[in-house]
């Protein structure tokens, strides 16, 4: 295990660790452009130079071997110097057009110049001009001008994508990335390239001069979109979602995440139920509820009841509805709906492409319940049918058993056949909106969190089925996810063998938790 | 600290007002007069027909400024928008064809939160926003009437040939 001095600290690291990461695990600020934990390190901006007493110049810390009797210096003169000259050269043809680049705020550059450099330029001639605000990707949008050639993006569609769709061309000044000819950047992560470029020279078009990113506020959530459930931050203003961007997890999805998963939360922007139906008609919440809770009086007691559960539900909704659903009158069975299967590759994407189907199994086996097939349930032609969820792939066939039942409730977010055929619809919340947990199929338990509120009456699922067991039953269920949690893993351990009832909600870590 | 200021007892003259109003008659009728018969020196303005001369420096009514082109100086940064302590700025962005990319498509000021502080033009890197109009915002009887948009900005507005930073050519 070598062991080196950095501004007179010793450290000892795992032999392989460079400076930089030596640096990061004191503390102590390295300035960096080229540099990126998840990538191979290609030490072009020279951003990161320090001192060494093995070597007569600065060296880039991001490359070097942190190795025995290494003495490093971070803050002498030479170093102050040599990261304002980098700065300089790499300004030195710069557009300077912060005010209309969509990075301001976040750009590694402008926050290094003004920590570094901060100097007027001194360069009097003519800037070198390059290919700017050309759409290369359906996704991507490049400002040439702008790059400062790190080669971060090339190296995460080679590395990341397993896709080499970005190159460098022509040389010097004038050096700028480019796809090749005839060809565009089309991977399922080409989003990723816009994440880790310091500046702004890619850009999502989703993003584009949508909202300026000091304006957002960032919440941590989980994507919905597969089994895998990558870490992200929903960035809200005013509201409304802008953009999604992948969070470090190194359990789940390491620093990327999937185009689909990020431009996912348009499909909740229209089409939402705004308020709840009766037999496709606007009604009052309160309405409705009364309602309902007469029309439940009339199911017989030996009807063929049929829940149909989402595996996009969280753990603590569908812990509720299978409570409420032991309550109810009837024959019930559970059944399964969700998502279809699709497109999978050994990076992050799941076949499966529901969040919590292995939640949603935990719940189900710590009840003592079986889920039918939902084929072989809707076969039985159910009298009474339940169906949580909006993202059912089978919905003419749900639509059609509910015409034949005495009685459909439906729980969604999105207004449409379903909600429309139901003897009674509740508007809910999308998956930007719920609070609660999902396990991912890896068994790693993540906290997804609200980072909107509807500006309707709409509620989580287990607030609805709060709101229907006052007027039902005598025995009130708890509708709080924070409860919900506990009661639900009173009986489920961590994998290091903490129960995680003694947490609670609030004790999942940004990363999760990884289950037995 | 609560600081006691001394109050002097008001004695029966004082508190009958008639001297005091008496006296402030005098100084009325004097100067109704002098203004009446040697019309010299005469303190009020004629408003509206006559109008006191703002300071240079007045700030009134934003302006948007124009380009060489006509078009709008304004890039769309939010720079304005997020200096305003009132909060009053709502710009939405857009593409333009040209080379300078990003015009605002909607660019409105709520009148009823403005407090003419003059941070927008201070924050605009663009010379794109104006005080110096010279005009009040005139008040108006219902909410939309105080909130004017990019084009009633706009029109109030002229050309403007400064670099970026604002430094003239
Ligand atoms: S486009 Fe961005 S990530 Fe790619 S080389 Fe240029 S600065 Fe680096
Ligand atoms: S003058 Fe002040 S309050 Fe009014 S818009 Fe400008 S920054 Fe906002
Ligand atoms: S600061 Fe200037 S350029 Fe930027 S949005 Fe406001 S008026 Fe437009
Ligand atoms: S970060 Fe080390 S050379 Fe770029």
């Amino acid at each position: 295990m070598p062991t080196l001095k950095i501004d007179g600290i010793e450290i000892t690291v795992e032999p392989g660790t460079r400076i930089i990461e030596a640096c990061d695990r004191l503390g102590i600020d390295i300035p960096r452009f080229c540099y990126h934990p998840g990538l191979s390190v290609a030490a072009n901006c020279r951003m990161c130079l320090v001192e060494s007493n093995r070597s007569p110049k600065p060296v880039p810390s991001c490359y070097e071997m942190a190795v025995d009797g290494l003495e490093i210096q971070t803050k002498t003169q030479k170093v102050i110097d040599a990261r304002r000259a980098v700065l300089e050269y790499i300004l030195l043809n710069h557009p300077i057009d912060c005010p209309i680049c969509d990075k301001a705020g976040e750009c590694d550059l402008q926050d290094l110049y003004f920590a570094h450099n901060y100097q007027p330029s001194r360069h009097a001639f003519a800037k070198f001009h390059k290919p700017k605000a050309r759409q290369i990707g359906p996704q991507i949008m490049a400002d040439s001008e702008r790059c400062i050639n790190c080669t971060r993006c090339i190296r995460v569609c080679d590395e990341i994508a397993k896709a080499p769709q970005l190159h460098q061309v022509n040389r010097g000044g004038r050096t700028y990335i480019d796809v090749f000819p005839g060809t565009e950047i089309d991977h399922p992560y080409s989003m990723c390239v816009s994440d880790v470029c310091p500046v702004g020279a890619l850009t999502t078009k989703d993003f584009r001069f949508k909202c300026r990113v000091w304006f957002t506020n960032g919440t941590q959530s989980v994507c919905g979109e597969c089994s895998r459930g990558c870490s992200i931050r929903i960035d809200t203003y005013r509201n409304e979602i802008q953009r999604i961007m992948p969070r470090e997890n190194p359990t789940v999805n390491q620093f990327w995440a999937c185009d689909a998963g990020r431009l996912a939360y348009h499909n909740y922007e229209t089409d939402r139920l705004q308020s709840a139906k009766a037999n496709g008609q606007p009604v009052a919440s309160d309405a409705a509820i009364t309602q309902l809770a007469t029309a439940l009086d009339s199911v017989a007691s030996g009807a063929r009841v049929l829940v149909v559960l989402s595996p996009s539900m969280t753990n603590e909704a569908a812990w509720a509805a299978i409570k409420v659903g032991q309550k109810l009158k009837g024959m019930v069975r559970y059944a399964i709906g969700g998502r279809e299967a699709g497109f999978k590759d050994d990076i992050l994407i799941c076949a499966d492409k529901a969040p919590n189907r292995a939640g949603l199994a935990l719940v189900l086996k710590t009840l003592g319940v079986e889920a039918v097939p939902l084929s072989a349930a809707l076969a039985g032609s159910p009298q009474a049918i339940y169906i949580f969820g909006d993202d059912h792939h089978l919905e003419d066939v749900l639509v059609k058993a509910m015409d034949g039942a005495q009685l459909s409730v439906v729980f969604s977010a999105k207004d449409g056949p379903l909600a429309n055929a139901a003897s009674f619809a509740f508007p809910t919340m999308s998956p930007y909106e719920i609070d609660g947990t999902w396990l991912n199929e890896f068994g790693i338990l993540q906290r997804v969190r609200p980072a909107l509120t509807p500006t309707w009456d709409a509620r989580p699922i287990e607030k609805w089925l709060g709101a229907l067991t006052t007027r039902l039953l005598d025995e009130q269920i708890a509708d709080d996810p924070a409860e919900l949690f506990v009661t639900a893993m009173s009986s489920v351990n961590a994998l290091d063998g903490t129960p995680l009832a003694a947490s609670g909600l609030d004790g999942i870590g940004p990363f999760g938790i990884a289950l037995k | 600290m609560a600081k006691l200021v001394d109050r002097p007892k008001a004695d029966l003259v004082i508190r009958s007002y008639i001297p005091e109003v008496l006296r402030g008659l005098r100084v009325t009728s004097r100067h109704f007069w002098v203004n009446f018969l040697t019309r010299k020196n005469v303190v009020t303005i004629e408003y509206p027909e006559e109008k006191y001369p703002y300071p240079p420096r007045f700030r009134g009514q934003h302006r948007l400024m124009k380009r060489e082109d006509d078009s709008v100086r304004c890039v769309a940064c939010f720079l304005c928008a997020t200096a305003c302590p009132a909060d009053c700025i709502t710009i939405k962005a857009g593409e333009r064809s040209d080379k300078n990319e990003k015009y605002p498509v909607s660019f409105e000021i709520d009148y009823i939160r403005c407090i003419f502080c003059g941070m927008c033009e201070e924050a605009c890197p663009c010379d794109a926003i104006r005080l110096d109009s010279g005009d009040h915002k005139l008040p108006g009887y219902t909410r939309e009437e105080e909130v004017l948009q990019k084009e009633d900005l706009l029109a109030k507005g002229g050309l403007s040939i400064a670099k970026q930073g604002g430094i003239l050519q």
